[in-house]
Formats: C-alpha cells, structure tokens, sequence
C-alpha cells in the first residue's frame, strides 16, 4: 500500500513540475472568431515552451530552409523582441478604420496581436521570451557558411 | 505525538518528496513572478523615458485615426538592424537624382553653420513658404492656399476667396540636424539623430500637417501613451 502511495506521490510530483515547467514560460494564444453563419471558431491555448522543443525534431533541411528566408529578418525579430520586454503593458501600433480595429501591443512579456472588424476577431498572444528562443534556435542550427 | 515524530525521521524521502511538490509551483514560478515585479516597477519608472508618438487622422471615409508610439531607445537599438535598400546600419543613404538636383546635405550644413534668422521667405498665390533657424531649432512652414467663391459678396458672384487648405509645420532641433549630418557623404545618420532626439529634454512637437481631410502630428514626449 505505501509503495503504491510513494509511486502516486512520485508521478503526481513529476507531473506537477513538468507542467509548472511547461507552463512557466507562458503561453501561445490564438483566437479566431469568423462572424457568419458557420463562420470557423479556434481557440488555441498552448504552453510556449513546447514550441522551442518541438522544433528540435523539425529536420535539419526544413530548419536550414527556414533560416534562408529567416536571415533577413531575424536579426531584427531577435533585437525587438528582446527590446520590447522592456515595455509592458504598452500599446505600440492602434489603427482605427470605421469598424476596422488594428492593435500591436505588450501584455506584460507576450506580444499581443488584435484585430476587429465586423467579419471576425483575431487575437494572437505569444510570450517574447519564446520568440527569442525560437529565432536564436533557428540561428544555431544554420549550417555555418 | 512521539509515533508521529518517529513516522517522521523513519521517512525522510517521503518527507522531502511532499514538500518538493508542494513548493515545486513557487520555486518555479518565482522567476515569472519576479519579472512581473519588476516589469511592474519599470512601468512606473519609465517616466525619463522618451517616446516618440505619430497620430494621423484621416476625416475623409470612415475616418481612419493611427497612432504610433514608440520609444527612442527602442528605436536606437532596432533601427541598425534594418538592412534593406537605402538603409543601412542606422544609416539611410541619399540620391542625388531624387532630390531633383538639391543638394540635401549641403543645405543642410549651411543652415547649421549660419546665424539664427529666416532663410526662405515665399509668398505665392498657391503657397507660403519659410524656412528659419530660431533658437535652436530648424522651423519650416508651409502654408497651402486653396480658393473658393465667396457668397457673401454680392456684388460679384464669381469672386474667390483664398484660405488655408492645408498647413506643415515643422521644428526640428538643430542638434538632432547635426546628428543627421554626422554620417559619411551622401549618408543621413538616423541612429545619431534619434540619440539627439533622446538627449533632446521636454516635450517637443516635431511636425504638425493640418489639411481639410487629414491631421498628422509627430512628437516627442515622456509617456507612453498618444494623447
């Protein structure tokens, strides 16, 4: 009986930190909303730490092929990024057409992404630490030249 | 009270175990925690900051507005990592073809090293123009007339009438001129001017365009939020 209890307490443990862990660097949000009839809804709620990880099984070629479309950007993702974790809570870029609703801004170290319109909503939350790790990851694995 | 104390030194493992996943969420989310703290109190004390804001509000349509607020050392750091076509490094490289046979550079520089006074006057039927150094700042006006036909004048149904259809303001610091022209030859410095910028104190509005359809106003200020 307590062997069974040691085991429970041991996996229920292990679990627990995985997902504190997992959940620890934030997560990645999408909402779409289409308003019409039969219109898509997806919610995605996803820990950000799982995107990094999953792109240490994407193959090399695939990785490679991203860093050449990458290369020209990247240095300027991985710079805003990290500068915009210096500004919380900030509302960077609103634009405001008639019914059309356009807003980039920090919510705490995520980049959010709103759009509103009368067709649909989209909101798009990532964490900018995952950012980072995704570009640097990306960068790394880039065959040297 | 002596069984339980016993049971307690006789499993230490579990013990340990229990209280790893007890505190295991706060340890781990200690950092998180931590940096919201701390983003919290950069929040409050960004107040040195400087921000520079765009707002453009279009009253034609459905009324378009854009708002854009950036902060300068934001801008410092990102800006040098634009490579793409004239810019470069921080850096924007001039035409000469483009600038229909003006030399930017040059003019710019002559009214840096010339005394305060008004250097442009023009006053035309379509347009007024100045162009001034005063205390410190380059001032450009620019005044657009546009003519409609006066109503009131009875006498004459067909007269006209001149007002102002648009209006450009703009007042840039001298120092952040120099810092343009500090780059090379046929070169603008925007990294040096935005620190120009930054070191630039109080509030400054930097350009103001107001036309029958369209307001736009760039400046410069210690909040992160357009007004």
């Amino acid at each position: 009986m307590m062997i069974l209890a040691k085991l429970a307490l041991g996996t229920a443990s292990t679990l627990m930190i995985a997902g504190v862990y997992t959940f620890r660097e934030g997560t990645v949000r999408v909402d779409v909303d289409e308003h019409r009839a039969g219109g898509a809804h997806v919610h995605v709620w996803a820990p950000a730490a799982i995107v990094p990880m999953a792109l240490h099984f994407v193959p090399d070629d695939k990785i490679c092929e991203a860093a050449e479309h990458a290369n020209e950007w990247a240095p300027l993702a991985r710079i805003a990024a990290r500068e915009l974790r210096k500004y919380p809570n900030t509302t960077f870029v609103e634009v405001e057409d008639g019914e059309d609703h356009v807003r980039v801004s920090t919510v705490g170290t995520k980049i959010q992404v709103d759009v509103t319109n009368p067709n649909e909503n989209v909101h798009v939350t990532v964490p900018l630490a995952m950012v980072e790790d995704v570009i640097a990851q990306i960068a790394a694995r880039q065959p040297a030249s | 009270m002596s069984i339980l104390s016993n049971r307690l030194t006789r499993r230490p493992a579990s013990i340990a175990l229990a209280g790893t996943v007890l505190l295991a969420p706060i340890s781990l989310l200690a950092p998180a925690l931590h940096a919201q703290e701390v983003t919290v109190t950069s929040s409050s004390s960004s107040t040195s900051e400087r921000w520079l804001h765009v707002r453009v509000i279009d009253t034609n349509h459905k009324g378009e507005t854009v708002r854009v607020n950036v902060p300068l050392e934001m801008a410092e750091k990102v800006l040098p990592a634009i490579n793409k076509d004239r810019l470069h490094s921080g850096k924007v490289r001039i035409n000469d073809t483009e600038m229909n046979g003006v030399d930017l550079k040059t003019l710019l520089d002559a009214v840096r090293s010339s005394k305060d006074g008004e250097y442009v006057t023009v006053q035309g039927s379509d347009n007024d123009v100045r162009v001034a150094k005063q205390a410190g700042y380059m001032i450009v006006h620019v005044t657009e007339k546009g003519f409609r036909s006066d109503k009131s004048d009875k006498a004459a149904d067909k007269s006209e009438k001149s007002y102002e259809r648009s209006r450009v303001d703009v007042k840039i610091p001298m120092k952040v001129v120099e810092a343009l022209l500090s780059a090379g030859k046929d070169e603008l410095d925007l990294v040096a001017a935005l620190r120009a910028l930054s070191a630039h104190g109080g509030d400054t509005e930097l350009v103001s365009v107001k036309s029958d359809d369209s307001t736009v106003r760039v400046w410069l200020d210690s909040k992160n939020v357009s007004d």
